[in-house]
Parts: structure tokens; sequence; C-alpha cells
């Protein structure tokens, strides 16, 4: 399998599909932290293709270099997409707080699950995204970039712009808020 | 006398340390063991993009 950087190599010699490949590769990643973090659908969807779109602008200006992270690159160019969006929010002073639903149950499991099971893993993976989403935005973004997006403590570190030990409190207070409203809420696991 | 360092075990940087997908510093916090019920529930939900919204992204991108 080629690495990323072997595939970006590829892309900037006019290998289409090579980008689509690293596409396919960490698309969930960095839509899990993007629709987890914002929780409007149709702004989440938006940023998902912008990042995609000003790394292939960067790459091929050629601002990306290789240190064997290509993914903790993208989630930066991500976070600072919805750092952004923030900031013009802020000034308009137009904060949307629509609920939506994400494309959560799209695996050919749960297609193969009867109606009563759907229901419950749909109410439960909605009572889950509830909590991570009442969360203070410092502890749900390194929950988010840890447990769905995978990066390490070093690598949320740089791209939050804190210490690890800032980073790893946060977790620890995440964790802490999370079992307290999981208890309060009395949700526990009812499904493998 | 033999210049330091020869014959002691040399100092390795962080990145060098193979400990394949375990984080060091997660470890060190112990998060798994104490919150192990929180994380096995966030394990339950999987957020991926449609196919729909993938398609339009490579569209996009071959548009270029």
């Amino acid at each position: 399998m080629m690495t990323d950087y072997e595939l970006i190599e590829q892309f900037i010699k006019g290998e289409q599909s090579c980008f689509e490949q690293l596409i396919h590769r960490h698309k969930n990643k960095v839509f899990a932290y993007i629709s987890l973090y914002i929780r409007d659908q149709a702004l989440a969807e938006d940023l998902f293709q912008d990042t995609f779109l000003k790394v292939i602008q960067s790459v091929k200006s050629g601002k990306y270099y290789d240190n064997g992270k290509f993914i903790s690159w993208v989630m930066r160019i991500a976070h600072n997409l919805i750092i952004d969006h923030f900031r013009r929010v802020k000034q308009l002073n137009t904060v949307s707080n629509d609920d939506y639903e994400s494309d959560l149950f799209n695996s050919k499991k749960f297609a193969e699950d009867n109606i009563e099971d759907h229901m419950v893993k749909r109410q439960i993976q909605k009572d889950i995204r509830n909590l991570i989403s009442q969360l203070p935005d410092d502890q749900r973004e390194v929950v988010i970039l840890r447990h769905y997006s995978g990066l390490s403590f070093k690598e949320i570190a740089d791209i939050t712009e804190v210490s690890i030990n800032t980073a790893l409190g946060r977790m620890r207070y995440a964790l802490i808020n999370m079992r307290k409203m999981m208890e309060e809420k009395n949700l526990t696991l009812t499904f493998n | 006398m033999k210049p330091m360092g020869l014959t002691s075990t040399p100092f390795l940087a962080f990145q060098e340390i193979s400990v394949g997908e375990t984080d060091l510093y997660e470890d060190a916090w112990g998060f798994y063991p104490e919150f192990n019920d929180v994380i096995d529930l966030m394990k339950k939900v999987r957020v991926s993009p449609g196919k729909r919204l993938t398609r339009r992204l490579i569209e996009r991108i071959r548009e270029q």
C-alpha cells in the first residue's frame, strides 16, 4: 500500500486518482471531527469539502512538506476552517443551533439488523452524540480528535495549540463530565 | 579513557520508540482503565460522510 506522501507525489505528477485514494483513506476521520464539533449538518458537509479543496490548493502550491503526518496536517486545516467559520458567525452574531442527524447508519451491518435493533441503536447513538455536544468546546474537541479522528495527544496539542498536559487534562474532565451525564440520564450500553 | 556514551544505552527520542497504536501519554494518564465504560460507549458512534457527499467532493476535485 502506498503511503500518504507517495500518493501526494503521484497526484502532483498528474495522477488524479491518487488524491481520491487519500480522500477514501481519511474521509471518516475528517468528517467525524467536523460533524461532531459543529452541529449544523449542511455546514459540516461544506467544511468537509472545503477542507479537502484547501488541502489540494496547498499541495499544488508546494505548501505541504512531508513529516509522515499528512492526516495531522489535514486536521489542522479543518480546525482552522472551523475557527474561521466561528469568527465569521461571531461577527455576524447569527449563531445556528440547528439540530441534525448525520449519516451515522450507513454500514452494511446496520442494514442487516431488524427494525427494533435499528431504533434502539439510533436512539443510543443520538444520546451519545448529545452527550458529546454538551461538553465545553475545548473538551469536546479533544474527545473528537482522539476518539473519532484517531490523533495522538501530541498531534492534538499541536493542532489546538496547547501543551500536551492541557490536552490530557481536558480529556480527563471530558470523560468525568460524560460519565456524570451518563449517570444522570441512566445511559448504558444496551447493544453490541 | 573511553568517551562517554559508547557502551551505555543510547537515548531515544520519543518518536523513535515503537509503541504501535498506543499513545504513551494517554497510557500514562490511565484513561482506559478508569473510564472504559465511557470510552466503550463512545465507540458505539460511527460517523462517516455519506456516499453522495464523497462523490460530490470527488467531482469538485476533478473539475479543478
